[in-house]
């Protein structure tokens, strides 16, 4: 049966970022939630449990206030959590993040089949954690997959890339990350909110882990994007509309 | 003083969210325009243990506390009144009393199921005499061997039509003023009891509600909640809980009301710029924000009363009072914001604005508050 | 100087990132170095484009897909030490960018949208928090690292009789081969119409004079990739489409990453449902509709004469 790790991230909620005076961003208001995408990671290593039996270890980087997050994520399916928390761990490279979780799972987590993350973070959305976890602990990746299964040490995965599908294999351990059409994620039940406080928690502080090393990027600025829009017009005469085109061209809108 | 939900109650009013952002809102302009009740919707909500959180586990219920309950009909009623209020009525007084006043027996047979969602509660207490004026009532109940016999009429039953377990209330001994009525539990299926007319409704128009005529009704001694003579104190503590429940749902009508402002007063431009930048429709989104924050806060402290096992009658009144009057006012303000727009059907505020009023009358009117609370405070 | 490495996936990722690798390279001097399969197939246009090398990578055995190529880049890499190493933000590219700067122990910037040289160092925007934000970041070491957003930087334009060096990269003497294996690939099927997933929805407004004109904008819309959607009075009044296509208030909401609304006015009922798209255009023959107040681009031109235009120009 097989023993499956989700990594999952509490985020900023980004419906409640507000744009400051001066073109920063207002943090004052805002409000946390479960990373979208890792839901879909949760619910995909559920619904295998669910299927083939086994457990689901969930495992998160952040803050101590990312403990409502810990819960958040136990009410949606998984057995237990391993939370590395420290004041510290906010706003951490994903190559440090990365350092801080093959850790984890070296040392904390035991052995396991399979690993699955979201396609990427709700707040940042670099897409690294996955792919870079996958190369620290050594074992297969199969990014951005729409369907897996688990049959006799073997991930078949079914993943989508530009204009084309693939189906994969790979020999466990491996690492997944999944597309959100993978599934629906459940809302959870009260009854689940109650009992997600009950599972076991593995708290690791900075001490329990190794070195990181320091930030491979430095965030220079975080402004506000555009958000009220100043319509550029256009003329009807055709060079105009060959001028509208390419300005849609140059947004990235056009596919 | 600590102004924070818990954790707990932060996630479950979230997931709430979460649930009538999916299943409520896509339906709810259809279910008030076709005064329908949303059986997949209850279904739904049964399913994740929405309909009796503050109902212990032992009895089916989730076992949390009387606050997040009023969380999730906050939330429910903020996308739609009318599934806000069939919770409330279902959990604050249904089995509400029921555990409360219930034997062992009684909350096997009827807790159970009400808590776990398959059975949808009702409080079958007023009467066309009697509506504030609850000893004006009329209908009675004859012990006759082994059975009551109730006869009699009753009118505005919230869930009427569409209930399983009715909690009825008649004269055992109307000699006996305020200590001469008791509380029946009746199933849906009962002879002699059944729902009259529909009633169509300007507002909470998928809440179902009808007279429940009662001829010769023979129910069971065994399903006499309480004591004999009870009844009408029974009744009093459904209202504190049920109260505060109407108080949350004027406190979600409220929050749809200030969003739809906020939203509409930023994208509407007349004059030159967003009407959120004329002062008159600023002012009026701030007293919105206070007053709902207000309203709020008292419909917290109420539940908080409550799960503290402290008295919350007065409170409870205050609540419902205060955020109902509010919610009538902001609703008011809301279609006027939105103008010709807001007028027209389709528009939530218009719904919202209809729905709003009925938190003034029902559970106790306005009035009604105010006799509690100055009763209570010039004690 | 510097040493910018491109890998390449396809043909148009690779002559944009040819063209951010020249603007970069001109700035400061040095080379450009694409790394492509074994075939080398289109290897030719690369020089006209600004590749100063080609690297062929080694075969890969049947069944292994382009990330088995990952050993025999970052190693090439360790040795070599390029200064920028560049990827398009395809799926492929988005797996194996970090999964390389993990061997290389560097940073990366991930679906870049915007680069500039900063004081001798590499400044990089990139989207963040849903698009609501821009964050700018820095390397704080080598090689710096990007995916780089489609259709973010335009492609160079070429230049005759430049020439490129060419060499194969060895396969590694030890390496451990990956287990991922591909045991099937099919084309992808065009989904059925659901507007909530759609990444550009083209939206039919009450300009359209009959039912018919409807082709004109379901034309644009297939031009686009897109799926049509239209304004309340069409679905509810003159029922030209279904229920389920009405954006808005009482309607669905969409989130594309363009909209745009044909002969719509832009009433804030029907907006409400296409603020989260990323851009907003719109054709109107009424230079004060409101909805040119919410677009970011808007053609101000009779629908009948704009959008046969636009069909052409989309053709091209």
């Amino acid at each position: 049966m097989p023993h499956i790790v989700v990594c999952f991230k509490w985020v900023i909620d980004e419906t409640y970022l507000r744009r400051a005076p001066g073109g920063g961003l207002d943090f004052s208001s805002v409000d946390y939630k479960l990373s979208d995408y890792d839901r879909n990671a949760i619910e995909e290593a559920v619904r295998i449990r669910t299927a083939l039996g086994g457990t689901v270890t969930g495992i998160t980087v952040g803050p101590p206030e990312a403990a409502k997050g810990v819960k958040d994520a136990l009410s949606r399916g998984m057995d237990a959590g391993v939370f590395i928390a420290d004041p510290a761990f906010v706003d951490l490279d994903p190559s440090q993040t990365v350092s801080l979780i093959a850790q984890a799972v070296r040392n904390h987590v035991g052995p396991f089949d399979l690993i699955i993350c979201g396609e990427g973070s709700g707040d940042l959305y670099a897409q690294q954690v996955g792919p870079r976890l996958a190369e620290a602990l050594g074992i297969d990746c199969v990014a951005f997959a729409t369907q897996i299964s688990l049959e006799g040490g073997t991930l078949t995965a079914q993943r989508r890339l530009e204009g084309v599908i693939e189906v994969v294999t790979a020999p466990l351990p491996a690492l997944v990350t999944v597309l959100p059409e993978i599934n629906t994620p459940r809302i959870p039940g009260v009854k689940d909110t109650l009992m997600a406080g009950k599972k076991p928690v593995r708290t690791l502080a900075k001490g329990d882990l190794g070195a990181t090393g320091g930030p491979r990027l430095q965030t220079l600025a975080v402004r506000a994007a555009a958000m009220e829009r100043a319509c550029e017009k256009f003329g009807v005469e055709e060079a105009e509309v060959i001028r509208f085109v390419d300005a849609l061209k140059k947004r990235g809108v056009l596919a | 003083m600590d102004f924070k939900l818990t954790e707990e109650q932060e996630l479950i009013k979230k997931n709430m969210r979460e649930f009538c952002e999916k299943y409520v809102d896509p339906i709810a302009a259809e279910i008030d325009e076709n005064s329908r009740h949303p059986a997949e919707v209850f279904q739904k909500l049964a399913e994740g243990d929405w309909m009796g959180i503050p109902i212990p586990a032992q009895y089916g219920g989730s076992g949390a506390d009387y606050l997040t309950h009023i969380c999730a009909v906050e939330e429910l009623a903020r996308s739609c009144a009318s599934t806000g209020f069939t919770v409330s009525i279902h959990v604050g007084i249904a089995s509400m009393l029921i555990l409360l006043f219930g034997n062992e027996e009684q909350k096997k047979t009827f807790l159970v199921p009400l808590a776990k969602g398959e059975k949808l509660g009702a409080f079958v207490l007023t009467e066309p005499g009697a509506g504030t004026d609850v000893m004006a009532a009329t209908t009675t109940a004859v012990l006759d061997g082994d059975h009551y016999v109730i006869n009699g009429t009753k009118t505005f039953t919230s869930n009427g039509p569409t209930g399983d377990t009715y909690l009825v209330f008649a004269w055992t001994d109307k000699a006996a003023g305020r200590k001469g009525m008791s509380a029946f539990i009746v199933p849906r299926g009962t002879p002699g009891m059944t729902a009259g007319n529909h009633f169509a409704k300007m507002g909470l128009r998928s809440s179902q509600t009808s007279e429940m005529l009662f001829k010769d009704c023979r129910v069971p001694k065994a399903n006499l909640l309480g004591k004999e003579g009870n009844g009408l104190a029974m009744a009093m503590t459904g209202f504190d809980h049920g109260r505060t429940g109407i108080a949350a749902q004027a406190v979600g009508i409220i929050q749809a009301a200030l969003e739809e402002s906020v939203r509409y007063a930023k994208e509407r431009v007349q004059f030159g710029q967003p009407i959120a930048r004329h002062q008159a429709i600023a002012w009026m989104i701030a007293d919105m924000a206070t007053d709902l924050n207000a309203a709020r806060f008292l419909t917290y402290h109420a539940a908080w009363l409550k799960d503290q096992g402290q008295p919350f009658s007065k409170e409870a009144s205050m609540a419902k009072l205060f955020a109902s009057e509010k919610a009538m006012h902001h609703t008011i303000k809301a279609v006027q914001i939105q103008g010709g727009y807001g007028y027209c059907k389709g528009a939530k505020v218009e719904r919202l604005m209809r729905d709003a009023k009925i938190t003034e009358i029902y559970e106790g009117t306005s009035e009604a508050q105010r006799m509690v609370i100055s009763g209570n405070v010039l004690r | 100087m510097a040493v910018l490495w491109i890998f390449s996936e396809t043909t148009a990722s690779t002559k944009e990132l040819l063209g951010l690798g020249r603007e970069l390279i001109s700035a400061v001097g040095g080379s450009i170095t694409v790394l492509m399969g074994p075939d080398g197939e289109g290897r030719e246009e690369w020089a006209a484009y600004g590749a100063d090398e080609i690297i062929l990578l080694p075969p890969l055995a049947d069944g292994l897909a382009m990330e088995a190529h990952i050993p025999v880049i970052a190693a090439a890499a360790a040795e070599e030490k390029p200064d920028i190493i560049l990827l398009p933000a395809t799926a492929r590219g988005r797996e194996m960018a970090p999964r390389l700067a993990q061997r290389l122990d560097t940073g990366l910037c991930s679906n870049c949208v915007a680069v500039r040289w900063s004081g001798g160092d590499i400044e990089m925007d990139r989207v963040v928090y849903g698009g609501a934000a821009i964050q700018t970041v820095k390397f704080l070491t080598r090689p710096v690292m990007a995916t780089v957003a489609p259709k973010t930087f335009s492609p160079p334009v070429p230049e005759e009789g430049r020439s490129a060096r060419l060499r194969e990269l060895p396969p590694l003497a030890a390496g451990t081969v990956p287990g991922v294996r591909i045991v099937e690939k099919r084309e992808k099927r065009r989904l059925a119409r659901d507007l909530t997933q759609a990444k550009v929805v083209v939206a039919a407004g009450r300009g359209l004079e009959k039912k018919e004109d409807l082709a004109l904008v379901e034309e644009v819309a297939s031009l686009v990739g897109g799926e049509v959607g239209c304004t309340r009075p069409l679905s509810e009044e003159l029922h030209w489409l279904p229920t389920e296509l009405c954006i808005g208030l009482s309607g669905v909401s969409v989130k594309p990453d363009l909209y745009i609304g044909v002969g719509v006015s832009g009433q804030v009922q029907h907006m409400t449902g296409v603020r989260g798209a990323k851009v907003i255009a719109a054709v109107n023959r009424d230079e004060n509709a409101p909805i040119f107040a919410q677009a970011d681009l808007g053609i101000v031109g009779d629908l009948y004469e704009a959008l046969p235009k636009l069909i052409t120009a989309l053709k091209k």
